[in-house]
């Protein structure tokens, strides 16, 4: 139905001959590492770039997209990654955004918006209320609302950018559910990921990129994550032989930490749990349950209301966070482009953030540029970073590389406790390997490390012992040896251990 | 006090309210598509000057009102080419705009007038007042109505008018979304640059018509600097009334009082003093309202944790 071969070039070589056909119905995944150009493909699909050479053709015919505009008529919509929504404005008005029906020749008629949307949101069963508005609206309802602006354009292609890197859990299963909806529907559906997992359980087909090249086509049903992966990376991904952990004396020790959060919603009902030296400690729990606070409190961006936490002996509650970094406490934070470094700061201020009072960098107030350069240097190819030069924006760093960028900063200054949160959400198999293995090698130094992570897999294949938090409080404690999905999911759902 | 001073203060207020408030709704269209412009109080002198020189040379009331427009709007596609098309620093083009148009203005007016801070001639033909059929026969209401012109009037209209266009066509919501995500927009087809250039121009030539409404309102001259700042009080209402051209009439209507209320009492108390009050009110009224959004973004902030949880 569909043909495009194209070659794009602009000194950097995104795509080489790539060729790509989508069936109608048919769930088509992409899958490569970041950088392996399918972002790339896909915006020349739609009209963001253009191809230096190449076609695309639709249903036999051939099409010359200038812009997106173009692409949509021709019935092609993309959900990118960041949503194109106007967050004041009700789900309804920005899904008819662009195509609004009108009442007279000017008047914009809302009325028939919202039904129009209703009607629209019944037929694919995406169930949205047409009347929130937006910036209201958790960032799954938002992807929905992508959706249905999408199909209010009657694309009959759809292409869905990294659709999960924003999602939670169940967001992301009831996106998978969306997906199968669409296809059955008629829709063709390209999905862009490197999530494994989601590619085995939606798509038909699997393109694998890298470097720009086609690597294979594949039948989902005929190969396996493994095949996969390796077919990314381009070498066989080893599940890293984890040691026995032996524990030394505890480095961090908190009891009994409550807090009220505003309007006197009780966020964390009394929290306690101790982290030891040469142990990871994982903490598991559907988002938003209190780890976020629970962590904001430890490093000090919150204060509890009651309860005291001791880091290597030192009573640290009620420090600032300056204080407690001092005491022996890094973090990598859960978002990093909010939290983790300023988006229009350049690689070397990123890298210096947080240590410019030490007296590595820092002489009686001056920075010391030079030695900060050669150690960040060092440090970045270390740690595998792909940049040009250190002072480029952090911002124009790809996820997996800004991520590995922040974890260097946090890790390499061996403090006692290492607290990990979302240490590989978003980034690439490759790029996961590597923070894995960091993360286990400062273990093996004697650190102790705190990891919170919406993925069980990574919690489960890292952690020594697992608190399950729920609902603010921590509903079970399990060791390596015992923690298993099952158990954890049940302890994360608010059930007990012996269930 | 008597009744008919007191609706004498009114009346005056309301003809000091038509320049302000039409600074206020260009403020508003402006910020409503993403463009801070500063040079409001520029277009508005420009329109002062140029409604005067058009009425000496004409005799035409009309087409002096509408030379003011084009002039205001002249001035406002140089602000809107500068800023949006260039990229323009905005207080730095409003500031130079504004200091522009002062001095051009009164170079202008020595050139083709030969005088030196203000002109005034009894061949300057003011506008015709609305005498309206029922109300000017009734006692206190004649008072409270008397002496205004059709463009204090027409700007009340032009409010509405504002009012339907930003939130209820289509133009309107697209000026809007341009406002709110400018790569929303472009990612439809609408262009942000010309979309803002418009709503410039536009702003040009709301603040031509109340610089003409200044010059030719309650008096028929042309003086250096006679608005006054009435450009910033205009972004002041419409900051009050939080860009909506419904919230910004009143707001106005309140900077129009404190306008009369200084102008009435400057004999009694110093005027430095009086003329404070409407930015004294500007910065309460201010920490008031923001203090209200505060509380309500925190309430949003929570109802969607609810709605995740």
């Amino acid at each position: 139905m569909k043909h495009i071969t194209k070659i794009y070039g602009n000194g950097v070589l995104a795509n080489d001959d790539m060729n790509l056909e989508l069936a109608e119905s048919e769930i088509l995944a992409v899958v490569g590492e970041n950088g392996a150009g399918k972002s790339t493909l896909m915006k020349i699909l739609y009209g963001l770039e253009h191809p230096t050479a190449g076609e695309i053709y639709i249903r036999g015919e051939k099409q010359v997209f200038k812009n997106p505009q173009d692409a949509m008529k021709s019935g092609i919509g993309m959900v990118q990654q960041n949503f194109m929504l106007l967050p004041p404005f009700t789900v309804a008005e920005n899904i008819v955004y662009g195509n609004e029906p009108r009442k007279s020749r000017f008047l914009f008629d809302r009325k028939k918006a919202k039904a129009e949307v209703d009607e629209l949101s019944e037929r694919y069963g995406l169930g949205i209320d047409s009347n929130l508005v937006v910036e209201d609206c958790p960032v799954g309802l938002q992807q929905r609302c992508e959706i249905l602006k999408v199909l209010y354009q009657n694309a009959d292609i759809i292409i869905f950018d990294e659709p999960s890197a924003v999602l939670t859990p169940q967001e992301v299963d009831s996106l998978l559910d969306t997906l199968r909806n669409l296809a059955k529907a008629g829709k063709s559906i390209i999905l862009i990921t490197h999530k494994l997992n989601e590619v085995m359980a939606v798509s038909d087909r699997c393109i694998v990129m890298r470097g720009g090249k086609h690597i294979a086509t594949v039948k989902t049903s005929e190969t396996s994550t493994k095949e996969l992966s390796a077919m990314m990376v381009g070498r066989e991904i080893v599940d890293a032989k984890i040691p026995q952990a032996t524990p030394g004396k505890t480095v961090l020790e908190v009891n009994d930490l409550v807090k009220t959060g505003e309007a006197g919603k009780p966020i964390l009902k009394g929290c306690s749990l101790h982290v030891n030296e040469g142990e990871i400690v994982g903490i598991a729990g559907v988002s938003g349950n209190g780890q976020t606070e629970l962590l904001h409190t430890i490093v000090g961006l919150m204060q509890a209301d009651s309860g005291n936490i001791v880091l290597d002996g030192k009573e640290i509650g009620g420090l600032d966070v300056r204080s407690i970094r001092e005491t022996g406490c890094a973090y990598v934070p859960e978002d990093r482009n909010t939290m983790g470094c300023a988006l229009k700061a350049t690689l070397s201020e990123t890298m210096l953030m947080a240590h410019q009072y030490e007296e590595m960098f820092n002489h009686k107030g001056i920075l010391k540029h030079k030695t900060a350069a050669e150690r960040f240097t060092a440090l970045l190819e270390q740690y595998d970073v792909k940049y040009s030069t250190l002072s480029q924006l952090s911002g124009e760093l790809s996820g997996g590389n800004l991520q590995k960028l922040i974890v260097a900063r946090e890790m390499s200054h061996h403090a006692k406790l290492l607290i990990v949160s979302e240490p590989t959400r978003g980034v690439d198999i490759g790029a996961m390997e590597f923070i894995h293995n960091q993360i286990l090698k400062q273990r093996a130094e004697g650190g102790a490390i705190l990891l919170v992570s919406s993925d069980l897999t990574e919690l489960l294949k890292l952690s020594d012992r697992i608190y399950v938090m729920y609902d603010g409080f921590i509903n079970g404690e399990l060791k390596r040896a015992e923690a298993k999905p099952e158990n954890v999911g049940i302890l994360m759902m608010g059930g007990s251990a012996d269930d | 006090m008597d009744i008919n001073y007191v609706l004498s203060v009114v009346n005056s207020a309301l003809r000091s309210t038509t320049p302000i408030l039409l600074a206020a709704l260009a403020s508003a269209i402006c910020t409503r598509s993403g463009v801070f412009n500063v040079a409001l109080e520029g277009q508005m002198l420009i329109g002062s000057f140029v409604g005067i020189a058009v009425n000496w040379v004409t005799h035409s009331p009309t087409l002096a009102v509408l030379a003011a427009i084009v002039a205001g709007g002249l001035v406002g596609a140089l602000v809107g080419i500068l800023q949006v098309r260039y990229n323009a620093a905005d207080m730095v083009v409003g500031t130079s705009v504004n200091l522009l148009v002062g001095a051009l203005t009164a170079i202008l007016l020595f050139v083709v007038f030969g005088v030196k801070g203000g002109f005034k001639d009894p061949a300057l033909v003011p506008l015709p007042k609305v005498k309206l059929p029922v109300i000017s026969e009734i006692p206190y209401l004649s008072t409270l109505f008397n002496n205004l012109s059709p463009l204090d009037y027409l700007s009340y209209v032009i409010a509405i008018v504002m009012y339907i266009y930003l939130f209820k066509t289509v133009k309107g919501y697209h000026l809007l979304s341009v406002g709110v995500k400018r790569e929303a927009a472009e990612s439809m087809g609408i262009s942000a640059v010309k979309t803002r250039i418009a709503a410039v121009i536009a702003s040009g030539c709301l603040c031509g018509y109340g610089g003409v409404a200044l010059s030719m309102g309650q008096v028929t001259l042309f003086a250096e600097n006679m608005t006054a700042g009435r450009g910033f009080i205009g972004m002041a209402a419409c900051n009050l009334g939080k860009n909506n051209p419904i919230a910004i009439i009143f707001a106005s209507l309140f900077f129009g009082f404190s306008d009369a209320f200084a102008a009435t009492t400057q004999n009694t108390i110093p005027s430095q003093l009086t003329q404070s009050v409407p930015y004294i009110a500007t910065i309460l009224a201010l920490i008031v309202f923001s203090r209200k959004r505060k509380k309500k973004a925190t309430k949003t902030e929570e109802s969607k944790a609810e709605a995740v949880s």
